[in-house]
């Protein structure tokens, strides 16, 4: 009662004395115009204060002159006078700057950014679901330092080459870790051989960008150590969705709707057509030409229209057909529709969000179909304990993903060498013949007609993804905090392809059928209790954990040929079978201790400690230590120079040390037992490479050092970093003399060494309340120098094509591509033999996979509601080898090809045996097939990779809000995307460098005849009611 | 308050012990692979480096190589390369060498580890399988000269990975005394130490497996004869004092019955096609030779049409070769029979020691006679024709006509060991491949002359370095050209 009067006592005082008034009023967002719920009101300069409510409607006592201080976190602090208005409307702007200084780090606890000392990148929700990828990955390409991105061209659900920060391993995927909230997940990469296959996608196809809330990108081993040895090429950290509370009735709507068509094929020669010497085939007894090497290649007479005998044996007049891709290909389609329910209250949030995307791709029998349902729910159970779970279901179907590279059915090598004069639609009408055989351009098993591949050559892959965690938070006293949370990412799959018979190329005409099916997954379970003590000025929290982590798979796989009955697609159905079965568990348990020591918002340290103990290494050497330690000096602080010039300087330097396991079963001497159905007795074998008993785990050591800058309030920031990676003892199948009998031996061997710079900038050249450009660059440079193999062995061939091989050897680069050169003298010129043909020489070095360096332009402009993003990414240097330009060389089908068809080319050499310049011309058909062909000769078609291309541009419009008034909505939004429009420079003009068939740690060195490069363009709505 | 706070720490402390005990031997348990077995019967290893030795003879050395060189036949399209004497072949190089090792010389060099001491140890299956691995080491020095012999498929038993090369002429010397110690064995073997069921070649019959062991050592041995003949004739004779193959029921067969069954079948029916040469077709028709028929299938008009090996692109081109004659059906049915020895070449390679060391004209036609006589056979050619064969020119020797009347039924008898065939061409020179001239033939790297052995491949140049040097300073230049040390025709 006394204090009552006291307070009426104090309120009538200042009401009385200060004239005091209640303010009212309403908070948006800028441009946008929604209500912001949970904003800071506070009368400046004193402890009065108030909220927004659900309607961002405020009210607040306050006086005049008085000043109201807005505030709420990821917008620029608002500060309003109040004079006479009321109420007072305001409208906050997006901090851009501000939102990312709060990011998910290491083992998903939420940090101040400049707490932190390694270097991390945060990419937000709209980057990656407005022009929509269907791999989130892409749409992280050219946006983050460190991070190089390879899409291929390999149909829809194709995967992707993701690297951070350059190859650290020889024989690992070298892929980076990908965290969903808190649980690793599966990342294999996908593609083909080089002798052909189809890319069956990768795991992060199946991330959905609508349910992405944040990805954070921790670059270094710093942050990685933290993750055991999963972590060792980095960590990617998406955090998902939760519900939130929100204004109107919580439904929120996405969808994407894209057109993707051919932009970039091969240039093609419209002069000459089939035929060998300049000659027309010879014709068989049965009325059709010779169709084989080299009379089905393109280097017959002239096309002038002159009656001759065509591949199907009719009398046709000899013309140039056209662009056959443009024919060929049609233009494929993307729709991705989401529709998301969410709420919270004090007691909880639930978030239930329902995708489904249908894609077709540019060959229409290759399509997905997706659906994921998202189901998130947090629930305070008690004041201290609270529970969050999260399940994921995701259904997805390809049909038809493309035969790649070297395989008979890969649709693009058929069209890039058919003879320049078959027209397709002939090549459509006469697929089969009275017998049901295939007709044929080439009676090669390599070479078929295109549309009997693409209407006979099927497969079907399902697969159903389960993505699940529940974990625990229990407050146990207010400095001590456990979680405990378990986590799977359960995979199941099911492969189908068949093929009738009629093919030689398959089974030898009998026709084939495939059925794989398995599962694969890893069960991740963490428990963390964390102390965090108070002391005055000092921010401390240490931490306990203990992890256990299961990986495991297994595979069935029935196939066979000869077919009894047509088009039915059971193994019962199959005249000879075979099988295969494997299956795989390796498990890991983990402890590890964070420290995390802060001094005045001015100095950190952190610390981590960690023992791994994994069953993929022999007993005696399983357990192994690592640690980091990371530093944070706010100079700008510590310095007192913070102002409007210097608003923020941070120096950072972090230290690691990580180790790493292998794959399962290495350690062990073992016997398979071969599949054989028909033998009264056993057959065994020895497996190919040897096993090591001492294995140990390799080592890898890196530091970095980096800094941060803002000025003038952040209108320029620089975030630039140096790192250095040194991997050690290697685990690695090195290739041995096959006159060991084996063709490798795991060993522990070998050093590489990257290294590189990383810079962000950030511009704000103008901000005003109808306009804005923010720009964005970021730079990466990294190179990864083999420093050592194992004793004696000078090279180890990482990948290779038609003679051209991507290798490891020490005191070089990583990747560094090596090739038959032309034989020549001591001054380099060419030895030229008396027919006019050059020679081949030495292997020699021909380039590198990896970029001179690499990065992306990110420039966004606001006018009113309209929002214009474009993002360009560049690279300099590195180099591929194009195959299918080679192919098409010595087809005679390229526009390249047409050099010296009339005259004879005449090499730039001197005669080997007269010492004088060679004069001696040879035919440009023989010439191309000896240096190409038969001498692997690969000096002209190794590319440079350089390129400029305009990644992807998005203009966006908000509907104002006073449009929406009356209407549910609370706002819309429409988005026109586009993506890889277009090249500003290539310097591999008609060749894509993004277009190889594997998405492995080499899978940008060769391209094999890839399926034309593709853009999207279309729509993008978001709707909240 | 106290009292909770250290039950929990003794919970923690207990579930921290329990959790590492159980860890470790759950890790412990996953060390071993599921998809394999860590101990296994030799037998199960002796039949797969045995099967590989068959396959191997249906192989890219055959298919590839040695049947083009042996002038046999011709591949379509692009599988014709070799034909043309070229040598640009590093991929095929690579895995004949390491397929041989890797396929039957690692497991039968484990089979011999396993059966020498310990608790397989058996004196049976060890003298067979040194039969095999003798077989497989032949066929690699034959094929590239000089190659790691003592040291070689030794990366597990011995844990060598680089082995050193020894000399073709010191491998022959100890390839030819283990098949006599195996001999010595296997006369007088309980054949209840053999390989039961798993002897798929004999059935456990301890005296085919010593014929086949004495027939190898017979080839070897006149594999000598130019370049140490005393050594030859000597280990000649003791082959004459033990018993050898000689009827059709001692061959060595096997029936691939697994997957699409003989590999000559796809040759036969798939692409690229192989087409028999004008050398064997008019080989077999100047002599009205009744195998015709079981080599050469007629081509679409009924006729026997070979084509020329070695044919230019051009050539080639016109040379209408989609119309010309297949391989045989008897040889190229999926159940057709694969061979490593048969009982005709034995009595070809005795003809030929008769002729040679014996100079005895007269043992020697009787001899050459019953070589041609089981060819025909094995081939289940009717008693009148091989009678009516029997009794042309063909079949008998006269004076100076009979190294090349050997050496050319020794070609055919060989079908389809194509490999052997090569090897046999190369060492006496019979038939006479002729050096290539004419415009429409290629001359490849050889400038026309017959390859005479396969290139050691870059992988292995880089791999085994210092020994493969060694090897080629020693044999001579990494050529296709260059001869293995016997060869000497």
């Amino acid at each position: 009662m006394k204090r009552l009067l006291i307070m009426i006592a104090l309120l009538g005082t200042s009401l009385f004395v200060k004239a005091q008034i209640t303010m009212t009023g309403n908070v948006m967002e800028q441009n946008t115009n929604v209500p912001l719920l949970g904003v800071t009101i506070v009368v400046k300069n004193t402890q009065n204060g108030t909220s927004t409510d659900f309607d961002g409607n405020y009210s607040i006592v306050a006086n005049l002159n008085d000043i109201l201080v807005f505030s709420y976190v990821g917008y620029k602090t608002k500060e309003v006078t109040i004079l006479n208005q009321n109420p007072i409307t305001v409208f906050m702007e997006p901090d851009l700057v501000q939102m990312k200084e709060v990011v998910v780090s290491a083992l998903n606890i939420e940090r101040d950014k400049e707490s932190l000392g390694y270097s991390i990148s945060q990419v937000q929700a709209d980057q990656v679901n407005v022009a929509r990828e269907n791999n989130v990955m892409n749409s992280l390409s050219g946006k983050v330092s460190g991070l190089q991105i390879t899409q291929s061209n390999t149909g829809v659900d194709g995967s992707s080459r993701v690297l951070l920060r350059g190859v650290t391993t020889i024989n690992g995927s070298n892929r980076p870790l990908v965290v969903i909230d808190g649980i690793p997940i599966n990342n294999g990469f996908g593609g083909a051989g080089s002798s052909g296959g189809i890319d069956s996608g990768d795991a992060l196809a199946d991330i959905n960008p609508d349910d992405v809330e944040s990805i954070s990108v921790l670059k270094g081993a710093g942050a990685a150590a933290a993750y055991g040895s999963l972590g060792i090429n980095g960590v990617i950290l998406i955090t998902t969705k939760t519900g939130t509370q929100k204004k109107g009735i919580g439904i929120s709507v996405n969808s994407t709707f894209t057109l993707t068509d051919v932009f970039l094929t091969p240039d093609l020669q419209n002069e000459y057509g089939t035929g060998a010497f300049d000659q027309f085939a010879p014709i068989n007894a049965d009325g059709r030409p010779v169709l084989d090497y080299p009379f089905s290649w393109s280097w017959g007479p002239r096309m002038e229209g002159q009656s001759y005998t065509n591949w199907l044996g009719q009398t046709d007049a000899y013309l140039p057909q056209g662009n056959p891709y443009k024919q060929f290909y049609s233009t494929g389609h993307n729709m991705a529709n989401t529709v998301a329910f969410e709420g919270a209250s004090e007691k909880g949030s639930f978030r239930i969000a329902v995708t489904n995307e249908s894609a077709q791709g540019i060959i229409s029998n290759n399509t997905l179909s997706k659906q994921t349902i998202n189901i998130r729910g947090t629930s305070k159970l008690t004041k201290d304990l609270s529970i969050d779970g999260k399940v994921t279901y995701i259904n997805a179907k390809v049909r038809n993903r493309p035969s790649l590279a070297e395989g008979s059915a890969n649709t693009t090598l058929q069209l890039s060498l058919m003879p320049r004069d078959i027209r397709l639609e002939d090549v459509r009408n006469n697929t089969i013949n009275a017998n049901g055989e295939e007709i044929k351009w080439n009676l090669d098993n390599t070479f078929n007609n295109p549309y009997w591949a693409k209407n006979n050559v099927k497969n079907t892959d399902v697969r159903d993804r389960f993505q699940g965690h529940l974990g625990l938070n229990w407050k146990a006293t207010p400095k001590i905090n456990v979680t405990a949370k378990t986590g799977l990412d359960y995979q199941t799959y099911d492969n189908v392809s068949h093929a009738p018979r009629g093919a030689q190329a398959i089974a030898n005409g009998l026709g084939q059928y495939s059925h794989g099916s398995g599962n694969f997954g890893i069960w991740n379970s963490d428990i963390l209790a964390t102390y965090t003590p108070r002391a005055k000025n000092l921010d401390l929290s240490f931490s306990l954990g203990s992890n256990y982590r299961s990986e495991f798979g297994k595979d069935i796989n029935v196939w066979g040929n000869s077919s009894k009955v047509p088009e039915f697609y059971n193994i019962s159905n199959y005249l000879n079978t075979f099988s295969r079965e494997s299956r795989s568990e390796k498990d890991i348990y983990s402890f590890y201790g964070l420290a995390q020591l802060g001094y005045g918002g001015m100095i950190y340290f952190d610390a981590t400690l960690r023992n791994d103990n994994s069953s993929a290494l022999p007993k005696d050497n399983d357990s192994y230590w690592y640690h980091s330690e990371n530093l944070s000096v706010l100079f700008s602080r510590i310095l007192g120079i913070e102002g409007n010039v210097l608003n923020i300087g941070k120096l950072r330097g972090s230290f690691a040390r990580v180790g790493n396991d292998t794959a399962p079963y290495r350690t062990q001497a073992v016997y398979t037992i071969d599949q054989t159905v028909t033998l009264p007795y056993t057959v065994a074998s020895i497996p190919s490479s040897l096993p090591n008993f001492d294995l140990r785990p390799e080592i890898s050591e890196s530091w970095e050092v980096g800094a941060e800058l803002g000025f003038f309030n952040n209108r320029i920031t620089l975030d630039a970093t140096y790192y250095q990676t040194s991997t050690k003892d290697q685990i690695m199948a090195v290739p041995i003399s096959g006159a060991s009998g084996f063709s490798s031996k795991v060993v522990n061997a070998g050093e590489i060494q990257n290294k590189g710079v990383e810079v962000l900038l950030g511009l704000v050249p103008f901000d005003s309340d109808s306009f804005s450009w923010n720009l964005s660059a970021n730079f990466t440079k990294s190179n990864s120098k083999v420093v050592s193999l194992n004793e004696g062995l000078e090279s180890i061939v990482l990948n290779n094509l038609q003679g051209v091989s991507v290798e490891a050897r020490p005191g070089e680069e990583f990747g560094t591509l090596y090739g038959n050169d032309f034989l020549r003298d001591n001054f380099g010129r060419k030895l030229i033999t008396n027919e006019g043909l050059a020679q081949k020489g030495e292997r020699i070095k021909m380039g590198s996979i990896n970029p001179d360096w690499y990065g992306g332009i990110s420039n966004s402009f606001r006018y009113k509601n309209l929002t214009l993003n474009a993002l360009v990414s560049v690279q300099k240097g590195g180099e591929f080898y194009s195959y299918g330009r080679a192919y098409r060389m010595f087809f005679g089908t390229d526009a390249r090809s047409l050099e010296g068809r009339e005259t004879g080319i005449v090499e730039d050499g001197i005669n080997e045996n007269t010492g004088f310049v060679n004069e001696t011309a040879t035919t440009a058909m023989l010439k191309q097939f000896t240096d190409i062909f038969s001498n692997q000769i690969a000096v002209n078609q190794i590319l440079d990779a350089t390129n400029v291309r305009l990644k992807e541009v998005t203009l966006t419009y908000n509907f104002p809000k006073k449009h929406l008034r009356g209407t549910p909505l609370q706002s819309v939004s429409i988005s026109a995307v586009g993506r890889n429009l277009l090249f500003f420079y290539n310097a591999a003009e008609d060749i894509d460098p993004e277009s190889g068939y594997s998405s492995g740690s080499t899978g940008t060195a060769f391209e094999h005849s890839s399926l034309p490069s593709t853009r999207s363009m279309g729509l993008n709505l978001k709707v909240n009611f | 308050m106290k009292y909770k706070s250290s039950i929990i720490k003794s919970l923690v402390a207990f579930s921290i012990i329990v959790a590492f005990t159980s860890c470790d031997k759950q890790l412990d348990d996953l060390r071993d692979n599921p998809n394999a077995v860590t101990d296994i019967d030799d037998a199960a290893l002796f039949t797969k480096a045995t099967r590989e030795l068959f396959l191997g003879t249906s192989g890219v050395s055959a298919v590839s190589f040695a049947g083009h060189y042996g002038h046999y036949f011709v591949a379509g399209s692009t599988a014709r390369f070799p034909d043309q004497y070229g040598d640009n072949f590093d991929l095929q190089y690579n895995q004949m060498f390491t397929g041989m090792y890797g396929g039957p010389i690692k497991h039968i060099e484990e089979a011999l580890f396993l059966t020498l001491e310990g608790e397989r140890e058996n004196e049976v299956r060890h003298a067979i399988a040194q039969i095999i691995a003798v077989l497989g080491y032949a066929k690699l020095t034959d094929a590239f000269g000089d190659i790691p012999y003592t040291e070689g498929g030794k990366g597990k038993t011995g844990d060598i990975i680089t082995p050193k090369y020894d000399s073709q002429s010191e491998i022959y010397k100890d390839l030819i005394a283990r098949l006599g110690n195996s001999i010595k064995v296997l006369k007088t073997a309980n054949p209840e130490r053999g390989y039961g069921p798993s002897d798929f070649v004999f059935g456990n019959d301890m005296d085919k497996w010593a014929r086949f062991a004495n027939s190898v050592r017979l080839r070897l041995a006149m594999r000598l004869r130019y370049v140490d003949i005393s050594f030859s004739e000597q280990t000649v004779a003791q082959c004459l004092n033990e018993p050898l193959m000689e009827e059709n029921g001692h061959n060595v067969t096997m029936v691939q019955t697994e997957g699409n069954g003989n590999p000559w079948f796809i040759s036969r029916t798939g692409f690229p096609s192989i087409k028999m040469s004008t050398m064997l077709i008019d080989q077999l028709q100047s002599t009205d030779d009744p195998r015709l028929p079981v080599f050469v299938t007629p081509d679409g008009n009924g006729q026997f049409s070979g084509m020329t090996n070695g044919l230019t692109d051009v050539a080639f081109g016109n040379s209408d070769f989609a119309n010309k004659s297949d391989i045989g059906i008897s040889l190229s049915l999926p159940e057709s029979e694969l061979y490593l020895m048969t009982a005709s070449e034995v009595w070809l390679l005795r003809a030929e020691a008769a002729l040679v060391y014996d100079n005895d004209l007269g043992t020697a036609t009787t001899l050459y006679r019953k070589g041609i006589e089981t060819s025909l056979q094995q081939w289940n050619i009717s008693s009148d024709l091989i009678t009516t064969f029997l009794a042309s020119p063909i079949a008998s020797l006269s004076a100076g006509d009979g190294e090349l009347k050997i050496g050319t039924q020794m070609w055919l008898a060989l079908i389809p060991d194509y490999f052997e065939g090569w090897s046999h061409v190369r060492r006496t020179g019979y038939p006479e491949i002729e050096q290539r001239t004419a415009d429409n033939l290629d001359k490849g790297v050889t400038n026309g002359v017959l390859p005479t052995r396969f290139l050691y491949s870059t992988f292995e140049l880089s791999s085994n370095k210092t020994n493969v040097e060694e090897a080629i300073a020693r044999q001579g230049a990494n050529a296709i050209d260059t001869p293995v040390w016997w060869d000497k025709n």
